[in-house]
C-alpha cells in the first residue's frame, strides 16, 4: 500500500510540474485567410449605454454574417480584471477581448499572451489608425491589440446642483477650493474622488503636481519622475480638498455610499455630489443616471496662469485576440467590424469613447452621432497640452500603494510625510521588480 | 460439521479491495492530492521561475500580510464562540414540543440557504449605511448613530453580524444532539428536584459536548477561510480593518496577478488552521473523553 501511495505521490509530482510547463507551450492556430462557420466568445465591461449598444452591433454582425456565432460577456469594471486574469490562467480567455492598457504589462510582457494581430493584416484593415495609436497595443514590439479610443479624464458636473447653489464651474485650482464653502453650507459638495476602483484621489493629485512641477508622475517606461516631496505635495493637496469640503473624506463616502459605486450611490443620483472626475469614454453611466442634459462638461482646471497642462491621456480601451484562439481569421473579421464597419460604428456611438479608426470617427461624424459628453471632454483634451499616461502607472498593485497612502492621510493614521516616504518606497521596489 | 465455502463468480484477488475503493482513490488524487500538490509547487514559483522559498520569506516579513493575519484571527475569536452561544441558545427553544414548530425551525434556517449572495449583500449595505435602517433605529431610541463602514472596528462588525445570522447549518447540528439526548435523564432529575438551569449544565451540555467541540471545529475552520462577505461588503476596508487572509489570497492572485505569493499564502493559511486544531484536540482531550 505504501508504494501505491509513494507511486501516486510521484505521479502527481509529475502531472504538476507537467502543467507548469504547458502553460508555456501555447500551440498558436495559424491563420488560413478563409472564413469558416464557428462560434466566437467576445467580452467586455462597461455600463448599460455600452452593454446596449454592443448587442445591437452583435445583432448587425449577426446579418452580415450568419455563419460566425458571437457569445457575448460582459459586465460592470469592477471584478472584471480579476475576471480575465483567471480566465488567462486557465487558457479559457474569450477569442476576442476589450483590453486595458496596463493587462499588456501584465498579460503579455513578452508579447505571446495575446495574438499577434501583424499576422492577421488579411483580414484586419489598420489603415484608418496612424502609427503612435497602433504603438500603444504592441508589446515587445508584437501588435498584441489595437487601441479603440484615446481617452482623458474630464471634470463633469451635475448643472441643476450647481445652479441651486448658484455656482460656476471652476477654472482653477483655487476656484475650485474656494467652492467648498459655498457647497458645504448646503451639506453638498462639489466633486467627489475614491480610492475604489476609479482611484480618482490620487488621479487628480497627480495632475495638480504635474502641471505645477511639469514632471511626469512616471514615464512611459516605467521611471518614477516625481520627487518624494512631490509625492507628499500631492498627498497635502488632496488632504487640503478634503479639509475644505470640496470632496468627502474616505470615512464620509464609505459611511454614505459602503463599496458601491458613485453612479449607483443616492448622493450622486440625488445631487448632494454635484461633480466626478471620470474618462471621456465611461462617463455615459452617469450621464444615464441623472435627468437628460444634466450632466455637463467643465473645463480643466488650470493655475493662476492660466496654464492647464499636467492632464493625461491613454488608450481607453484596446481589442486583443486571444492567443489559444482556433478562429484567428474570423475573430480577426470581427475585430474589424468592430473598429472600421461604418454602421458598426454609428450604433456604437461614443460608448467607448470617440473612435481613434478613422473610418469609424469620420461615419459617425457623417451620420451627426459625433456629439456628446464624450466628444466634448475629447475636445477639450485636445487643445490641452496633454501627457500620455504610463502602462506602469496603472498596475493594480500601484493603485493598491496609491489608495494606501490617500486612505492613511484621509483617516489620520500618518501624516503627509510619513505616507509619502512610505509611498516613494513602495512604488520605487515594485517598478524594479517588474522591469526586471 | 460440514464447513461450506462459497465461490465467488467474479474471483477475488488480491486487488480485488483497491478496485472497490478505487473511485475514491481517483476522486482523491484528482481533486486533493493533485491541486495540493501543483499549488505547493507553484507556492515555490514566481509564476514561471523556481524561487525557492522566497515568496515565503517575503509573506513572514510583509506587514500587510501579518494583519490580515490579525484580522482573521480576531474575526474567528469574535465570531465562532457569538455564533455557537447564539445557535446553541436557538436549538434549545427550537427543541419545545410546540404546535407548528417545524415552520420555526425552517424559517431560522432561511438565512443559511441565502448565504452571503448578492441580494443579502445590498440588503445589508442599505441596513448599515449612514442613512441606512439600523442607524435610524438607533437614532428612534435615543442613541447616536455608528459610522458602520466608515469605522474600522465597526466593520468588521458588519461582517460577523451577517455570518452570525447565518447560524442555522450550526443549529440544526446542535437540535439534533439535543433530540438524541434520553428523556428518562430529565425526568430522573426532575424527581430528585432538580431546575432547568441545572439540568442544563449537568446534562444538557455534559451529553452533547462532543457536538459542541464539532461545531467549534467546523465554525473556526469557516471563519479562517472568509472571503465572501468581507470581499463583497466592504472590499477589505477601511485601513485593511476586514481584509482576511482569504481575501489577500484573493488579491495577490487574481488582481495583482502573483501566483506564487497567493499559492504560498494559501499554504500557510493551512498551516496556520491545521495548528489551530490540533490544539483544539490536545486542550480539550479530556473533557471529549467518553464516561465509562
Amino acid at each position: 500500500m505504501k508504494k501505491i501511495i509513494f507511486k501516486a505521490a510521484a505521479i502527481c509530482c509529475a502531472l504538476s510540474l507537467s502543467a507548469c510547463a504547458s502553460k508555456k507551450a501555447v500551440s498558436v492556430t495559424p491563420p488560413d485567410g478563409s472564413l469558416d462557420k464557428c462560434e466566437l466568445r467576445f467580452s467586455w465591461w462597461g455600463g448599460d449605454d455600452r452593454h446596449e449598444a454592443t448587442l445591437k452591433a452583435i445583432d448587425l454582425w449577426s446579418k452580415k454574417h450568419p455563419d460566425i456565432t458571437i457569445t457575448p460577456e460582459y459586465g460592470g469594471w469592477d471584478g472584471w480584471t480579476e475576471k480575465v486574469t483567471a480566465q488567462m490562467k486557465g487558457g479559457t480567455e474569450p477569442d476576442i477581448m476589450q483590453i486595458n492598457y496596463d493587462w499588456l504589462i501584465t498579460m503579455s510582457p513578452d508579447g505571446k499572451g495575446f495574438y499577434d494581430l501583424d499576422s492577421l493584416s488579411g483580414t484586419l484593415d489598420l489603415s484608418g489608425f496612424d502609427e503612435e495609436t497602433l504603438s500603444f497595443g504592441r508589446a515587445d514590439g508584437k501588435l498584441n491589440a489595437v487601441t479603440v479610443s484615446l481617452s482623458g479624464r474630464g471634470l463633469f458636473y451635475n448643472s441643476e446642483a450647481y445652479s441651486t447653489i448658484g455656482a460656476a464651474y471652476p477654472q482653477t485650482w483655487s476656484d475650485l477650493i474656494a467652492l467648498g464653502e459655498s457647497f458645504g453650507n448646503q451639506d453638498a459638495y462639489p466633486l467627489d474622488l475614491d480610492i475604489q476602483s476609479g482611484g480618482t484621489a490620487w488621479y487628480l493629485a497627480v495632475v495638480y503636481i504635474q502641471q505645477k512641477t511639469g514632471r511626469q508622475f512616471i514615464t512611459l517606461d516605467g521611471e518614477l519622475g516625481f520627487t518624494k516631496e512631490d509625492i507628499r505635495d500631492a498627498l497635502d493637496f488632496y488632504k487640503l480638498l478634503e479639509d475644505n469640503h470640496v470632496i468627502r473624506t474616505v470615512k464620509t463616502r464609505t459611511d454614505e455610499d459602503g463599496n458601491a459605486a458613485l453612479y449607483q450611490s443616492s448622493e450622486f443620483i440625488g445631487g448632494k455630489v454635484a461633480g466626478v472626475l471620470e474618462w471621456g469614454s465611461a462617463v455615459g453611466k452617469y450621464e444615464s443616471v441623472l435627468p437628460k442634459g444634466v450632466l455637463e462638461t467643465g473645463p480643466l482646471l488650470a493655475d493662476e496662469n492660466g496654464n492647464n497642462s499636467g492632464w493625461m491621456i491613454k488608450p481607453s480601451l484596446l481589442y486583443a485576440v486571444s492567443g489559444h484562439t482556433k478562429h484567428p481569421d474570423e475573430a480577426a473579421t470581427f475585430m474589424d467590424f468592430l473598429l472600421n464597419d461604418e454602421e458598426c460604428a454609428v450604433i456604437l456611438g461614443t460608448t467607448r469613447g470617440i473612435p481613434a479608426s478613422r473610418k469609424a470617427s469620420s461615419a459617425l461624424e457623417k451620420s451627426g452621432a459625433l456629439t456628446g459628453l464624450s466628444k466634448e471632454s475629447q475636445d477639450i483634451l485636445n487643445e490641452t497640452d496633454t501627457i500620455t499616461i504610463s502602462p506602469y502607472m496603472e498596475l493594480s498593485r500601484m493603485k493598491s500603494f496609491y489608495n494606501t497612502a490617500i486612505e492613511s492621510v484621509s483617516y489620520g493614521t500618518a501624516d503627509t510625510e510619513t505616507a509619502a516616504e512610505q509611498m516613494y518606497r513602495s512604488v520605487t521596489e515594485y517598478l524594479e521588480k517588474i522591469k526586471k | 460439521m460440514k464447513t461450506r465455502t462459497y465461490r465467488n463468480p467474479v474471483g477475488v484477488s488480491r486487488y480485488t479491495g483497491l478496485l472497490l475503493i478505487s473511485p475514491f482513490i481517483i476522486g482523491a488524487l484528482l481533486l486533493i492530492v493533485y491541486p495540493f500538490t501543483s499549488s505547493f509547487i507553484t507556492g515555490l514559483t514566481d509564476g514561471s521561475s523556481f524561487v525557492g522559498f522566497e515568496n515565503y520569506r517575503h509573506i513572514l516579513s510583509d506587514e500587510n500580510i501579518r494583519s490580515s493575519a490579525a484580522v482573521t484571527l480576531k474575526y474567528a475569536a469574535i465570531l465562532v464562540p457569538l455564533k455557537l452561544i447564539v445557535s446553541l441558545a436557538v436549538a434549545l427553544l427550537l427543541n419545545m414540543e410546540l404546535k407548528g414548530i417545524g415552520i420555526f425551525r425552517t424559517v431560522f434556517y432561511i438565512p443559511s440557504i441565502l448565504g452571503a449572495n448578492l441580494a443579502v449583500i445590498i440588503m445589508w449595505q442599505y441596513l448599515f449605511t449612514s442613512e441606512g435602517l439600523v442607524n435610524q433605529l438607533l437614532e428612534a431610541v435615543g442613541l447616536s448613530p455608528v459610522s458602520w463602514y466608515g469605522d474600522p472596528n465597526a466593520a468588521l462588525f458588519i461582517i460577523v453580524l451577517l455570518r452570525l445570522w447565518e447560524f442555522g447549518s450550526t443549529m440544526i447540528i446542535f437540535l439534533a444532539a439535543l433530540r438524541d439526548i434520553p428523556r428518562e435523564l430529565y425526568e430522573a432529575a426532575r424527581v430528585d428536584g432538580c431546575g432547568r438551569t441545572r439540568a442544563f449544565f449537568s446534562i444538557t451540555l455534559p451529553q452533547i459536548r462532543n457536538v459542541i467541540f464539532i461545531n467549534l471545529v467546523l465554525q473556526t475552520i469557516a471563519a479562517m477561510q472568509e472571503f465572501n462577505a468581507p470581499y463583497m461588503i466592504t472590499g477589505g476596508g477601511p485601513l485593511g480593518s476586514t481584509r482576511t487572509i482569504g481575501m489577500h489570497i484573493y488579491e495577490e492572485m487574481f488582481t495583482f496577478g502573483d501566483a506564487g505569493t497567493a499559492n504560498a499564502l494559501s499554504w500557510l493559511l493551512f498551516v496556520l488552521i491545521a495548528l489551530i486544531v490540533l490544539i483544539m484536540y490536545r486542550t480539550t482531550g479530556r473533557l471529549r473523553r467518553e464516561d465509562r
